[in-house]
């Protein structure tokens, strides 16, 4: 996991664990094991058809004799069923497989390269193979490698023609003592296939065996149907706001500092070193020849009813971590919990109902509606996939959506491109609503739409978060709009949060250079209030390419005022609590030199032409 | 200072010297398989050397076919403007004007920045090939002084490296670097007039604030004229001297950014500003303006806004309001409220404006009606 930051951030409280894709350790295990079950079948399937159809001598005995191997195969079955669970019998079989397979090797190396090793105890012994394994004491070893003399036998023996003499035959007749080259041969054909299945299979589970033993198991691991009981289900969404409830009913808003700091509220999401990088692809071997860090270990929480915001410059990694943190593409590093829940790595099937719960809605209303689909696959796909199968009430569900965002029922038969930008948008919203999730991450859903309409889409989503109890991770570009909107606010800069705080913390008194530009950069609508903006130079450097130290410091303002520190070239500053309030943090080392007199000077003395580059 | 907009000068009579750009009625329609949308619908306006003028409006309200119309870059047909239409720029009447002379004016006198600058530079040529063959055309300069010029340009909008810059072709930039490119270009003739149709829209708040700062300081160094097309208030209340807002097609008001965006007189620009999210707004809902805005086929019989105005009432829908003066330097609203008949009313919707601004909450819930599609 991710290394110890100090983020000010409690552990996540873990409700439950869920059942997780296993690691490839144990993924590989289990193929192994399949692999065993189907060379058994399969041996016994040649033995049946060679002893029927050849009618040779021995081939009925020689199915009966192998027993052992039916019990194998069936322990080599049982034994995945436990893994998605992480069952520790499933762990234990699996680890006897391992080693009845390679004490089986073990013994029949001995059998084949000792002389006189079978003679001894085998004499008259219709099973030498077992015989020998019970002298030496490992009952068990001995049976599988007997079992596996003859399911080897087909695989290991030249002539395919009457494959199972050769081998069972020979066995039979050297009980003098004296062992036959072609046994011997047979028996470490057999022990290198059986180290070759053995030795995968304990390595792979000696190294994953945190899967099954590590602490986290000792959390309650729950099915896809307990969590959904736990959370009461998947909610009819009923038209309130609709039927015109009071207007003055105040929005959920963040729970109060004392109620956070006593930890009378737990976070509804927790984001700990969350990290997503792209590989950047190059030349015809498309080799990877770089990385882009688009989210590079960012810690946060949002409590339930808050509107959690995420400011930045575009390509600064909101949408990336957007998506991240819903898991829609798996993160690099970190985790993500959710109510409770850690989402690395879950079962699919698992993911479900937490999926439901967790929704998002797109910057572009033209772009994230297929235009050949009608509005009611468009929000009943999710229905779908949901396990809403019942057609009727698929279309039920979408009609309450479109009706609890604004639209007319009979809307769901249309085409986007019969809607205006912000009826799109609407669209988006009831595909995201009529899941009845408790978060929904707004990717500037507002972004595109023209002001009146924008107002019209912010009212919207703040009735429906009093409505049906939401709680927002809201992204956007726009200051305003994030002023009015949110509780806490988060600033990204290349991939990182370098400014965290709420509103009235972020918008009075910023204490990154970051932060300071992007406000002053907002267009106040109010010709009285016109003032000359701190303007930053250059654009956001390259994701691939983050400057050293402080990613900030080729564009900072305050670096150069305070004559260009080299300790902001070369050390990563923290994101630390400023005085006043623990929860108001900043990564820069000189957040303490940030006045308003210093920004004043710095306006009064900037080149607003000489912006294009930033500095080095 | 608001004699900005020209009393009707009489047709034909070329207007006062100090006015650099005089648009007088200007109608620019659009033949269309549905029908005819009236994209520009009578627009007038004018403005003096080296100041600034905003057109503000939503998408689709005629901005930008205001801007084509005035360059002479439409294509007629679909467009087709007005025979009565008149633009007077530096004291000639453009509309008129032959194609050949057109040109020598477009790019040299007068010059156009548009929202996305990859669709108007050429990719297949370098930045400094436009620009200098832009010079070259106009300025009868030889290849080497019109490369320097480039150069030169490019310096100016503060575009570090310009020597290596100049070689560059415009995929190989950021949005910022393209846009200050344009205005390179625009500004290599040194243009009487500069139209801006959203320069910054496409970009980041820290880029537009480079952009617009540096629109800024160029325009007070050159002493052109801007006619700056934006969509938010906010870039119009930094930037210009006068306003002109439009709503499908019409100028709903005008007069300087003081009076339109401080006390504004049309129903519209009180409900664009009242929809502005602000602090203190905070914990209550948005003054939303309901409703879409209309289809250019099917508009409204009289006030255009009636189906969205929270203040209409009979007169709304019977006579369609014109331009009334609506304070005492000469700033004008398209609204019955400013009129004898509507007199009455004013004063109830100004209270009512004046609470919206304060807080959102005391509006309906249901302000976001939808428009049927
Ligand atoms: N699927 C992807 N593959 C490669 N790079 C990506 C992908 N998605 C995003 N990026 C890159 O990650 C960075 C962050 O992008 P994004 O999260 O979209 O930023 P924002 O939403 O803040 O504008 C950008 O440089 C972008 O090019
Ligand atoms: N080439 C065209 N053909 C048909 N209609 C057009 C064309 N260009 C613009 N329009 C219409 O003219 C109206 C005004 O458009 P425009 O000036 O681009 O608006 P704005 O710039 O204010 O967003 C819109 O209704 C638009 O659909
Ligand atoms: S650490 Fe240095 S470069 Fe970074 S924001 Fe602070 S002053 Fe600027
Ligand atoms: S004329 Fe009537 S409908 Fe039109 S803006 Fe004025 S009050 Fe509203
Ligand atoms: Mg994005
Ligand atoms: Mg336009």
């Amino acid at each position: 996991m991710s290394a110890t930051v100090d983020h000010g951030l409690a552990a996540p409280k873990i409700k439950g664990a869920l059942r997780q894709r296993p690691p490839r350790g144990i993924l590989r295990a289990r193929a192994i094991l399949y692999g065993i079950l189907a060379l058994v079948l399969v041996t016994v399937g040649l033995l049946l058809v060679v002893s029927v159809l050849f009618r040779v001598k021995g081939g009925v005995d020689l199915l009966v004799e192998i027993w052992p191997a039916y019990i194998v195969a069936a322990l080599a079955y049982i034994a995945p069923r436990g893994y998605r669970d992480r069952k520790l019998w499933a762990f234990g079989l699996s680890l006897v497989i391992g080693f009845v397979l390679v004490v089986g090797a073990v013994v029949m190396s001995y059998l084949a390269l000792v002389p006189g090793a079978m003679g001894g105890t085998a004499a008259g012994s219709a099973a030498p193979g077992a015989s020998g394994a019970a002298a030496s004491g490992a009952a068990a070893s001995g049976a599988a490698a007997t079992g596996a003399v003859a399911t080897a036998a087909p695989a290991g023996s030249a002539a395919a023609a009457s494959p199972l003499a050769s081998g069972a035959t020979g066995a039979a007749t050297t009980a003098s003592g004296t062992i036959d080259g072609n046994l011997a041969f047979g028996l470490i054909t057999l022990a290198l296939l059986f180290l070759a299945f053995g030795v995968p299979l304990l390595w792979g589970l000696i190294r994953e065996r945190s899967f099954f033993l590590a602490a986290e198991t000792r959390h309650p691991i729950k099915t896809a149907q307990e969590i959904e009981a736990e959370t009461g289900g998947f909610a009819e969404i009923t038209p309130v706001s609709a039927s015109g409830s009071g207007d003055t009913a105040p929005a959920l808003g963040l729970p109060s500092p004392v109620a956070i700091a006593t930890g009378a509220v737990d976070p509804l999401v927790s984001v700990r070193g969350l990290k997503k990088h792209f590989p950047i692809l190059g030349g015809i071997l498309r080799r990877r020849v770089g990385t882009i860090y688009a989210v590079d270990g960012v810690d946060f929480d949002v409590y339930p009813g808050e509107v959690f915001s995420v400011v930045g410059e575009s390509g600064c990694g909101k949408t990336t971590l957007g998506r991240t943190l819903l898991q829609l593409t798996p993160p690099t590093d970190g985790h993500v919990v959710f109510d409770g829940y850690e989402l690395a790595d879950v079962d699919p099937d698992d993911m479900r109902p937490l999926r439901r719960r967790m929704q998002i809605i797109f910057q572009d209303p033209f772009g994230s509606l297929n235009p050949r689909m009608p509005v009611s696959d468009i929000i009943g796909e999710g229905l779908l996939a949901q396990g809403v199968t019942n057609r009727k009430e698929r279309d039920k569900r979408t009609g309450d959506a479109l009706e609890v965002v604004g639209l007319r029922r009979d809307y769901s038969r249309r085409y986007p491109h019969e809607f205006s930008g912000g009826q799109r948008q609407r669209i988006g919203v009831a595909r995201a609503l009529a899941l009845s999730p408790d978060f929904i991450v707004c990717d500037e859903p507002v972004s595109a739409l023209d002001v009146s309409i924008q107002s019209q889409v912010l009212n919207l989503l703040l009735d429906l978060k009093r409505d049906f109890n939401l709680t927002y991770l809201f992204i956007s570009h726009n200051l305003s709009v994030v002023e009015y909107f949110s509780d806490r606010i988060a600033v990204m800069y290349l991939g990182k949060i370098v400014e965290i705080g709420t509103v009235d913390e972020l918008y009075r008194n910023p204490r990154h250079p970051y932060t300071v530009a992007l406000l002053s950069a907002i267009p106040i609508a109010d010709p009285r209030r016109r003032r000359s903006r701190l303007v930053l130079k250059g654009d956001v450097p390259s994701p691939a390419a983050p400057p050293s130290g402080c990613r900030f410091h080729t564009r900072c303002w305050l670096r150069e005022r305070l004559g260009n520190p080299e300790i902001c070239a070369t050390e990563d500053p923290a994101l630390r609590p400023m005085t006043g309030d623990a929860h108001h943090r900043a990564a820069c080392h000189f957040a303490e030199q940030i006045s308003e007199s210093a920004v004043a000077e710095t306006v009064e003395t900037q080149d607003v032409v000489e912006t294009a580059a930033a500095v080095e | 200072m608001t004699e900005v907009i020209s009393a009707d000068a009489p047709r034909g009579a070329p207007p006062e010297r100090d006015i650099l750009l005089d648009v007088r009625n200007l109608k620019t329609y659009f033949k269309v398989l549905d029908g005819v949308v009236p994209a520009v619908d009578g627009v007038s306006f004018s403005l003096r050397r080296g100041q600034t003028l905003g057109i503000v409006g939503e998408s689709g309200s005629g901005k930008s076919v205001t801007a084509m119309t005035i360059m002479r870059l439409l294509d007629i047909p679909p467009a087709q403007i007005d025979p009565a239409s008149e633009v007077w720029f530096d004291g000639r009447e453009i509309l008129g004007l032959p194609m050949d002379q057109m040109r020598r004016i477009r790019g040299n006198e007068m010059a156009m920045i548009f929202q996305e600058p990859l669709t108007s530079l050429n990719p297949v040529f370098t930045v400094g090939d436009q620009i200098a063959e832009q010079v070259a055309l106009h300025k009868k300069v030889g290849k080497k002084a019109a490369w320097d010029r480039a150069i030169e340009s490019l310096t100016l909008v503060g575009i570090p490296n310009p020597e290596r810059r100049v070689k560059q072709y415009p995929h190989e930039m950021s949005g910022g670097m393209r846009q200050r490119v344009m205005i390179a270009m625009a500004l290599s003739c040194e243009p009487k007039l500069l139209i801006a149709d959203e320069p910054t829209t496409a970009l980041d708040v820290t880029i537009q604030a480079q952009i617009l700062e540096l629109l800024k300081t160029i325009q007070q160094r050159t002493d052109s004229a801007l006619v700056l097309i934006t969509h938010d208030l906010g870039v119009v209340a930094e930037m210009v001297d006068n306003v002109i807002v439009m709503y499908t097609g019409e100028v709903v008001e005008q007069g300087t950014v003081e009076e339109v965006l401080v006390e504004p007189r049309a129903p519209y620009t009180m409900g664009l500003l009242e929809s502005i999210p602000s602090v203190e707004k905070r914990g209550g809902r948005l003054s939303a303006i309901k409703g879409v805005v209309p289809s250019p086929f099917n508009l409204p019989p009289a006030c255009r806004f009636e189906p969205r105005c929270p203040y209409h009432w009979e007169r709304c829908r019977t006579v369609p309001p014109e331009l009334y003066l609506s304070g005492p330097s000469g700033r004008r609203a398209r609204c019955h409220l400013h009129t004898p008949e509507g007199a009455g009313r004013w004063p109830a919707a100004l209270e009512a404006h004046r609470r919206a601004l304060a807080t959102g909450r005391e509006l309906p819930v249901h302000d976001a009606t939808p428009g049927d599609a």
